[in-house]
């Protein structure tokens, strides 16, 4: 009895250590995060995530004062020099200088991270900060995302750098607040989200431009006043960050319930019950509160039948899966560096929490088409339906059918393939090195 | 608080620079001044007439007043590949041609689809259809003058009638024009890594292509279908390398490339199955 309680203490107490240090280790190589030992970043990336990896200039020499840096810069980048005269920092009475944010010495010099920001605007780097607590996605968390993803720690640095570019939200100010304007009125309107808020996977500025709301933004925007603060009666139609920052909150996932349409979650927990009341008191400054609650339970709705069919691919590709259909199999695709499993235990990646995120190379066609429909047709479709916008729901489910026919039809190929193989007794032919070889198959595994 | 050049007008540079170099360059300001008024005349003289005008009209009377701009027309692609004139982007009358002419709504009439949507999209874009009304488009395409690029203040550069960004006329061009707001380092840096991306992108041409041609057996168009959706992939890259967009690089781009290698591998791995299995039937 004693050894019952004895034997698992002792081991829990050098697991939890070993674990914190293994950890600690891991966050130590050249790179950053989990996998930092296994890839070094590409040269511009210091631009992208300064507080780890931006290089002071050596060009310059010299201690200068604010003045100083202005007299000179307006020569050499007067572009910026502008931005920053109709900037408040310049307008104010104690004015906001170039060192302020950059520092004096010129060899020294840093690029503003959100803490440098955050000595005069604390009330938003709190909250920027504190967002942390609502897990991903989230602003504060993106840049860790980026870096923890398979892809980002296989694939050459100098090709993920389009990642980091959009992931810097967690590591910079000026996604939003372009620099050296560093304006919140612009910062407030719809186009400062849609540089990285576009694209397949997160179509948010056609969706809502498509919406009844983002419509009339588009006829009437230009003439609203943009100096005030996202509150009730200022706005006639909510834009992005009316809704996802209500208040000026610098916390956009604050009241993230469908968690960007990624996983299925199940609206009706008490936390859920709590942000839903949020939005529907968000909504019910224009709209009456019954309609608003509709609103979401058709959200919910789309979404279940979504996960209907997400689901119904997810169980054709873990059949061929079992029946080791899935060609290539997982032992004959190029592995991740850091995943010595892989090489024990090579397992096709099947599931929306199994790295399904980085299953968009090195793998079969099949899985290709899967992730395809759910990153792509099923977050078009979530995004539509959470903006309001009926003709992109519908666009996205008539491609999930689509998708889903197609998983069907090249299963049953599949299945077809290899029975007449088993019947005319070849021993299924496995691809061999196909998937192994190539210029740029090549080139990455040197290249991490 | 130093005014730049360009805030000043011809007078006030001509006395400032009387008054600060006191009495040696009294008479270069004098000869500044003359210089002056001889323009103004010569303009005032000949004011432009309204319109609207023929192409050849254009040309004709230019020609003689701005021989490099026609000659830089001529040369580039505008002129000797697609036939486009004057009056497609100025419009037919003097009244506001150039201001016309520096919108990206000049540009994008013809440049849709992705060339456009990558810029419209970019930070560039959306801050300079932010900055529209505010913006004064009488200024000269020149550092300082813009709080963002639009098309023409890359592309045309200076009012040069070729095309400023063109591979051909090097890096140096195209980083001095970048470097009118960021800095020579930053703009050097993005430079490279956009040359490895694009290299990374080749290098997935080149191993779709050696696929493509090791498939001699498949007949259908299916594989040349790939190749055209890689080398449209191809061009995402580059659009979103030098539109400054993260989403032409990456979704519109690399993993775009990465699936036309999946299926192009796909391919000929069921056409090598079909066929062995054919070959075994026969037997």
């Amino acid at each position: 009895m004693r050894n019952r309680i004895i034997i698992p203490l002792i081991i829990t107490l050098l697991a939890v250590p070993a674990g914190f240090a293994y950890v600690h280790w891991s966050k130590g190589g050249t790179g950053t995060g989990l996998y930092s030992r296994y890839w070094s970043p590409d040269p511009v990336q210091g631009y992208w995530d300064p507080a780890n990896f931006y290089q002071s200039p050596d060009s310059v020499q010299g201690i200068f004062a604010g003045e100083q840096c202005v007299q000179c810069h307006e020569g050499i980048t007067p572009g910026i020099v502008n931005d920053w005269r109709a900037s408040r920092h310049a307008q104010r009475e104690e004015t906001v200088y170039c060192n302020d944010c950059h520092g004096n010495d010129h060899q020294q010099l840093r690029l503003p991270t959100p803490d440098v920001c955050g000595n005069c605007h604390a009330k938003q780097h709190d909250e920027f900060r504190d967002e942390a607590r609502y897990g991903f996605p989230s602003h504060v968390l993106a840049m860790e995302r980026a870096v923890d993803a398979k892809h980002f720690v296989d694939k050459p640095k100098a090709e993920v750098q389009s990642c980091v570019q959009c992931h810097s939200v967690a590591t910079k100010c000026d996604s939003c607040h372009s620099r050296h304007r560093f304006d919140a009125a612009e910062a407030r309107r719809p186009e400062a989200c849609i540089t990285c808020h576009s694209g397949p996977p997160h179509p948010d500025d056609e969706t809502y431009f498509a919406s009844a709301h983002g419509k009339l933004y588009l006829a009437e925007g230009n003439n609203w006043d943009w100096s005030k603060p996202l509150t009730k009666g200022n706005y006639k139609a909510p834009t992005c960050a009316y809704c996802h920052m209500d208040n000026g909150r610098h916390q956009v996932a604050e009241k993230s319930l469908w968690k960007f349409g990624l996983r299925e979650i199940n609206p009706h927990t008490s936390k859920n019950q709590v942000l839903r009341k949020k939005w529907i008191k968000l909504c019910s400054d224009c709209h009456e509160e019954e309609k608003a609650r509709q609103w979401l339970t058709e959200l919910d709705q789309e979404r279940k039948q979504a996960w209907q069919k997400l689901y119904m691919a997810e169980a054709i590709l873990k059949d061929l899966r079992s029946d080791r259909l899935l060609q290539p199999a997982a032992g004959e695709r190029p592995p991740y560096p850091m995943d010595w499993l892989d090489s024990l235990w090579p397992r096709e990646r099947i599931g929306f929490f199994e790295g399904q995120a980085s299953v968009f190379y090195n793998v079969s066609a099949i899985e290709r088409d899967y992730f395809e429909m759910w990153y792509f047709d099923n977050l078009g479709a979530y995004k539509s339906a959470a903006h309001s916008n009926p003709a992109g729901v519908e666009a996205g489910h008539r491609k999930m059918v689509a998708s889903l026919d197609r998983i069907e039809t090249q299963a049953n190929e599949l299945r077809k393939l290899s029975q007449a193989e088993k019947k005319a007794e070849i021993r299924i032919k496995p691809s061999g090195d196909l998937w192994m070889k190539g210029a740029y198959t090549d080139y990455n595994r040197e290249h991490n | 608080m130093r005014k730049a050049i360009s805030d000043v007008g011809c007078g006030e540079l001509a006395n400032r620079i009387c008054r600060e170099r006191c009495g040696s360059y009294l008479t270069t300001s004098y000869i500044f001044g003359i210089f002056c008024l001889a323009t103004y005349s010569t303009l005032a003289a000949e004011p432009a007439p309204p319109g609207p005008f023929t192409e050849t009209e254009c040309i004709t009377c230019h020609t003689e007043r701005d021989p490099n701009l026609i000659r830089q027309w001529r040369e580039g692609s505008h002129s000797a590949d697609s036939g486009i004139g004057c009056s497609n982007c100025h419009g037919e009358n003097h009244k506001e041609s150039a201001i016309i002419a520096r919108k990206d709504q000049s540009c994008t009439g013809c440049h849709e689809g992705p060339a456009s949507h990558s810029y419209s999209t970019s930070k560039h874009g959306i801050i300079t259809r932010l900055e529209e009304a505010r913006q004064d488009w009488r200024q000269p395409l020149q550092r300082g003058n813009y709080r963002t690029p639009g098309c023409s203040y890359c592309h045309l550069h200076n009012s040069d009638h070729g095309d400023t960004m063109a591979p051909d006329r090097g890096p140096e061009v195209r980083q001095w024009i970048c470097a009118g707001c960021h800095s020579p380092r930053y703009v050097r840096e993005l430079f490279a890594n956009g040359n490895r991306q694009l290299e990374i992108a080749d290098l997935k041409l080149t191993e779709g292509e050696s696929l493509i041609a090791s498939a001699v057996d498949d007949q259908t168009d299916a594989l040349p279908k790939l190749r055209k959706s890689l080398n449209h992939h191809r061009h995402n890259v580059l659009l979103g390398i030098a539109h400054q967009s993260p989403d032409y690089q990456w979704w519109h781009g690399q993993p775009a490339l990465d699936g036309d290698l999946i299926r192009i591998r796909d391919r000929i791995l069921q056409s090598r199955r079909r066929k062995s299995l054919a070959d075994n039937l026969e037997e």
